[in-house]
């Protein structure tokens, strides 16, 4: 390679005047041509050059960066479900309540004859409860009279209650082994 | 979601942007995980794909953001944490351990008048020296005139030209 041509060009590189292929032309020069002994000094700025540009990522950096992406993935959704959190209880809660009432609607329907009404004038069923409870009270009324003539028929006897408590108390208790038990042909 | 899109215009410039994030952070695995990052927000940003001019200078926005943000929360030491795989440079037949030795100071020395310059002539020079890009696509790629790109290359070339000539 012209020297004289290598001068010009380096020169041109520190004065910015070169093109990139001029560029690459000098990087061959210094890197595997016959640098002369006055351009040495230069080689260093120049294997610089030739070194870096041949740098990589590993060769498993798009698998890392695949699975990178499917987690971020993985993680905004997770987001997603935190941030409407709050929003998935009350949604919740809604069709708790909405689903007991709609149990509760249906079970009445179906259950007619407990909860019907049998009067749709509230006077008249006021009217039939009144006599229900009267006719209740009357019944009880004749029991209590029943009874206390009852007791006013037992205290007129007169009776000596002291004398039919002794009579009680006069008859020997039966006794197996004895043989003064009363015999039934004697009472 | 458009999915083709993705695999078609975002996808391939994972190589490209993982050397821009380690040319900011200079460490492999942090450089992965931003470049993962930029995708998957990327990913779920879909929707806003059409209203984005230029989906691959916004990428490339997005990293460089990305990456001195992470070099901020981790302080990380860059000189001190060069990448085994950046020491072996292009002579990678023959690696005897004082070439290596050599090779590892060479780039020391780089990485150390890089380390040096402003962010924007940091990030204009990576994106010409290492990437070939045209003075356009730096431009867009970091939202600045192509008159500013040039005025940072200028400087960056100037200053790498000086340390290498034992002028600083």
């Amino acid at each position: 390679m012209n020297i004289e041509r290598i001068h010009t060009l380096l020169e041109n590189y520190w004065n910015c005047e070169t093109s990139v292929p001029e560029e690459q032309e000098l990087q061959e020069f210094f890197n595997f041509g016959d640098v002369p002994e006055d351009l040495l000094q230069f080689v260093p700025l120049f294997a610089y050059k030739q070194g870096h540009q041949t740098m990589e990522l590993s060769s498993d950096f798009e698998k890392r960066l695949e699975a990178s992406i499917r987690k971020a993935g993985r993680q905004k959704q997770y987001i997603t479900i935190k941030i409407f959190e709050p929003f998935l209880r009350i949604a919740a809660s809604v069709i708790l309540i909405a689903g007991i009432g709609i149990s509760v609607f249906f079970f009445a329907r179906q259950n007619n004859q407990v909860f019907a009404e049998t009067y749709n004038d509230p006077d008249a069923a006021i009217q039939q409860a009144t006599l229900a409870l009267e006719k209740l009270s009357e019944a009880l009324q004749a029991t209590e009279e029943a009874s206390v003539k009852s007791l006013e028929q037992l205290d007129n006897l007169k009776l000596d209650w002291s004398e039919i408590d002794s009579l009680s108390s006069g008859i020997p208790l039966y006794n197996p082994d004895s043989n003064n038990n009363i015999k039934p042909e004697n009472l | 979601m458009s999915h083709d899109k993705f695999h078609r215009v975002i996808l391939p410039l994972k190589d490209k942007l993982f050397r821009l994030a380690w040319s900011i952070v200079r460490d492999s695995a942090e450089a992965e995980d931003i470049v993962q990052d930029v995708f998957l927000k990327l990913w779920t940003k879909n929707e806003e794909w059409d209203n984005i001019e230029n989906l691959e200078a916004y990428c490339f926005r997005t990293t460089k953001n990305l990456a001195f943000d992470r070099v901020e929360a981790l302080s990380i030491r860059k000189t001190e944490n060069i990448a085994p795989e950046s020491e072996s440079g292009v002579f990678t037949d023959n690696i005897t351990p004082y070439f290596k030795l050599v090779e590892t100071e060479r780039n020391t020395l780089i990485y150390r008048c890089i380390d040096r310059l402003p962010e924007n002539q940091k990030m204009v020079f990576q994106l010409r020296e290492i990437e070939g890009m045209s003075y356009r696509e730096i431009a867009e790629a970091l939202d600045i005139s192509e008159d500013l790109v040039k005025v940072n290359l200028f400087r960056a070339r100037s200053k790498m030209k000086e340390l290498l000539s034992g002028k600083q």
